[in-house]
Formats: C-alpha cells, sequence, structure tokens
C-alpha cells in the first residue's frame, strides 16, 4: 500500500513539474504580458498542486496532506488574485498610452 | 543528487544578484532581490536553520521586498552614474577579501561550533523546547531586547523623514475575496507560529511578519484606512513591545537579582509573555515601517 502511495506521488510530482517547465517555457517564447500571464497563473497552480499532493503522498501521512492543503489554497488564492492585478494595471497602462 | 541541488541553488543566488545589481530597471532590481530572498531561505533549510529560513522568506524577501518596491515607485527615475575605477577596485578587494575571510573561517570550523553542547546541556532548565527559542529569549535574551531596540530607533527614523502614506488605488474585484481568505488565514497561523516557537521553529519575528502581511493586505486593498486614530494606535502597539521586554527585564532583575535571569520554574510563562507582546509589537511596527507617519503640521 505503501509503495503504491510512493510510486503515485512520484508520478504526480514528475507530472508538477513538467508543468512548471511549461511555464517557464511560456514565459520565456510567448510575446506580451497578457499571454505569459495565461500561462504563469494556470500552470503555476496546476504544477505546485500536483507536486503538493505528490509530496503528500510519497510521505503517507495525512497531517502533511493538511499543510500540503493550506500550501495549495494560498498559492491558488493568491495566483489568481495577483494575475488579475498585474493584468489590470497592464490594461490601465494600455489605456493611458 | 542533493549535490547537485544545492551547487545549483548556489549558482543561482549568484546569478541572480548579479541580474539584480547590473540591471537598469528598479523595479527588475526588487524582483531580483525578493528572488534571491526566497533562494536564501531555501539555502537556510538545506543548512538546517528551519527558523532562520521562517524569517528571511517572511521579512528578508517579503517584507523588505514591499518596502523596497514603495520606496522605488517614489525615487525619481535612476540617472546613469559611473564609478571611477578606483572606487571598483577597492570594492573587489574588500568583496574578495570579506569572502575568503568566511571560507577560511568555516573550513578552519569544519562545522564544529561550540553552541549545540551548551545548549542541549541546559535546555531543560531554559522552558522551551527549541534550543533557538531557548537561545533568544532566555540564555541571550539581553542580545533580543537590543534588537527590539533597534527596530525602535526605526520606528524613530521614519517617523523624522514622515513619507506620505499610501494613496489607495482601484485593485478590481478580486481582493475582496483574496482578503476574506488570506486574512483570516494569516491571523490564525501567526498565532500557530507564536505558539510553536517553543517546542519547533517559530516564533514572534516570523508570527509578526504573518500579521504585518494580512494588515498590508488590508490596507493596500483599501480595506482599512490608516486613520490617525488607527495609527496612534499603530504606535502605542509598536511601542509596547521594547515598554513590556524592558519591563520583564526590570522585573527579573528585582526578583532575582540578575538582568533577564526567570525566577525558578516559571521561564515559560516569562517567555511567552514576551513573545506574545512582541509579535503584536513587530507586526505593528513593520506595518508603520511600510505606510510611514502622518506628519503633525508645524505649530
Amino acid at each position: 500500500m505503501t509503495d503504491a502511495l510512493y510510486i503515485v506521488g512520484q508520478f504526480l510530482m514528475a507530472f508538477g513539474v513538467s508543468f512548471l517547465l511549461i511555464a517557464a517555457l511560456g514565459i520565456w517564447r510567448l510575446p506580451d504580458v497578457m499571454s505569459r500571464l495565461h500561462v504563469l497563473t494556470k500552470a503555476d497552480t496546476a504544477g505546485l498542486t500536483l507536486i503538493a499532493l505528490g509530496a503528500a503522498c510519497v510521505t503517507g501521512r495525512l497531517d502533511t496532506l493538511l499543510a500540503l492543503g493550506l500550501c495549495i489554497v494560498l498559492v491558488a488564492v493568491s495566483g489568481a488574485t495577483i494575475g488579475h492585478l498585474i493584468g489590470r494595471a497592464h490594461l490601465a497602462k494600455a489605456d493611458v498610452e | 543528487m542533493s549535490l547537485a541541488f544545492d551547487i545549483l541553488l548556489a549558482v543561482g543566488i549568484v546569478i541572480i544578484a548579479a541580474t539584480a545589481l547590473t540591471t537598469r530597471d528598479r523595479i527588475t532590481s526588487v524582483a531580483g532581490f525578493v528572488v534571491i530572498g526566497l533562494l536564501v531561505a531555501l539555502s537556510w533549510v538545506r543548512l538546517g536553520a528551519p527558523d532562520v529560513a521562517l524569517a528571511e522568506a517572511a521579512i528578508g524577501a517579503g517584507l523588505t521586498g514591499a518596502l523596497l518596491l514603495r520606496s522605488a515607485g517614489r525615487l525619481k527615475p535612476a540617472t546613469r552614474t559611473t564609478l571611477s575605477p578606483s572606487y571598483r577596485i577597492i570594492a573587489a578587494l574588500i568583496a574578495t577579501g570579506l569572502a575568503g575571510a568566511l571560507v577560511w573561517v568555516v573550513y578552519t570550523l569544519q562545522g564544529n561550533s561550540l553552541y549545540p553542547a551548551l545548549v542541549s546541556e541546559r535546555l531543560l532548565e531554559s522552558g522551551v523546547t527549541n534550543p533557538v527559542t531557548a537561545v533568544l529569549l532566555n540564555f541571550r535574551a539581553f542580545d533580543t531586547l537590543l534588537e527590539i531596540a533597534v527596530l525602535f530607533v526605526a520606528l524613530i527614523l521614519i517617523r523624522i523623514v514622515a513619507p506620505p502614506p499610501p494613496q489607495p488605488v482601484a485593485t478590481g474585484e478580486l481582493m475582496l475575496p483574496f482578503a476574506r481568505i488570506v486574512v483570516p488565514m494569516c491571523a490564525f497561523l501567526a498565532g500557530h507560529l507564536l505558539w510553536q516557537g517553543a517546542s519547533e521553529p517559530g516564533g514572534a519575528f516570523q508570527a509578526g511578519a504573518l500579521l504585518a502581511g494580512a494588515m498590508l493586505v488590508l490596507i493596500l486593498g483599501g480595506f482599512a484606512m490608516p486613520t490617525p486614530r488607527l495609527m496612534y494606535w499603530a504606535n502605542m502597539i509598536a511601542l509596547s513591545g521594547l515598554a513590556v521586554f524592558a519591563l520583564a527585564a526590570l522585573g527579573t532583575e528585582a526578583l532575582t537579582g540578575k538582568l533577564l535571569l526567570y525566577p525558578n520554574g516559571t521561564a515559560k510563562i516569562w517567555i511567552l509573555v514576551i513573545e506574545a507582546a512582541l509579535t503584536l509589537s513587530i507586526a505593528a511596527t513593520l506595518c508603520l515601517l511600510f505606510c510611514g507617519m502622518p506628519r503633525r503640521p508645524l505649530k
């Protein structure tokens, strides 16, 4: 049981890291603020969530899952809000110019 | 595997430091500084010092980053200044000498330090089980008292400089739900960190920084106006930390005849009261450092 959980955890973490890699690639290759934000907010949250869930599976403990769950909620909420704020600021700046 | 990670981390810190120093744009510089803070926090974790990592991430990266960003917005655009070669050479010599001295010290110590043995020998007497808190608030409490005095001096300097308070800007629809989730969570986690400091990594500085962060969300989101009345109370709370600590020092002096030597068996209560007062005071001080204090009209 623990072994199966360990393997599942490793898979989840690898999947999460690939999300973050794609996000990094997107920020590097995409042309403007809005499309970069699009990549960043989604892939970032998904990547971190997968890595945190994977880490919880690897340790196999409920209290770690609780702490990591708190991290997921914080990153998801702040990622979405910051994406929104940057987008707003960018639009306001574009209106001025 | 972890060696590869450590090398990557060290190289990453140096590269981002170089980027932050050489870039022309101030905001990019500050962003580099924040990233360095987070990577340095990660390296503190790798060095087995989670207490320092927490403080570095919360104060070094988070709040100092916020202070720098606010200052960057208020400064005039950077003018191109070229340093004379002699300055550059002197700076390079000093930096190389300092780095060399550090490397020499680390190599001669071989990772051996006298402190862990001394601390663990008398940890039971300290009233707490986290060795870091035992040193900060019992064995070397005098040093911490002086640190709080340093924060007090910083507050006075801000009062003299008196920057204008931040102007609230429209922040959109997401800020209210964000604050509703994050602010209570920060308050809850600050209490947790304060209580946990007795046995595990945590303590007044980390908890205070979290509380200050929650306050900044409220102020920047426009949910709490920095009115004179609020500022007055923030001032009082900021000053109360040093006052409580100094009173505790005088009280222990009267009770035991030694400065900050807690009476037998009551160390935990003394430490908890001081830490609770410090948490609120540090939170208020950091908040005031960010917001500045309203300038009183001259008579």
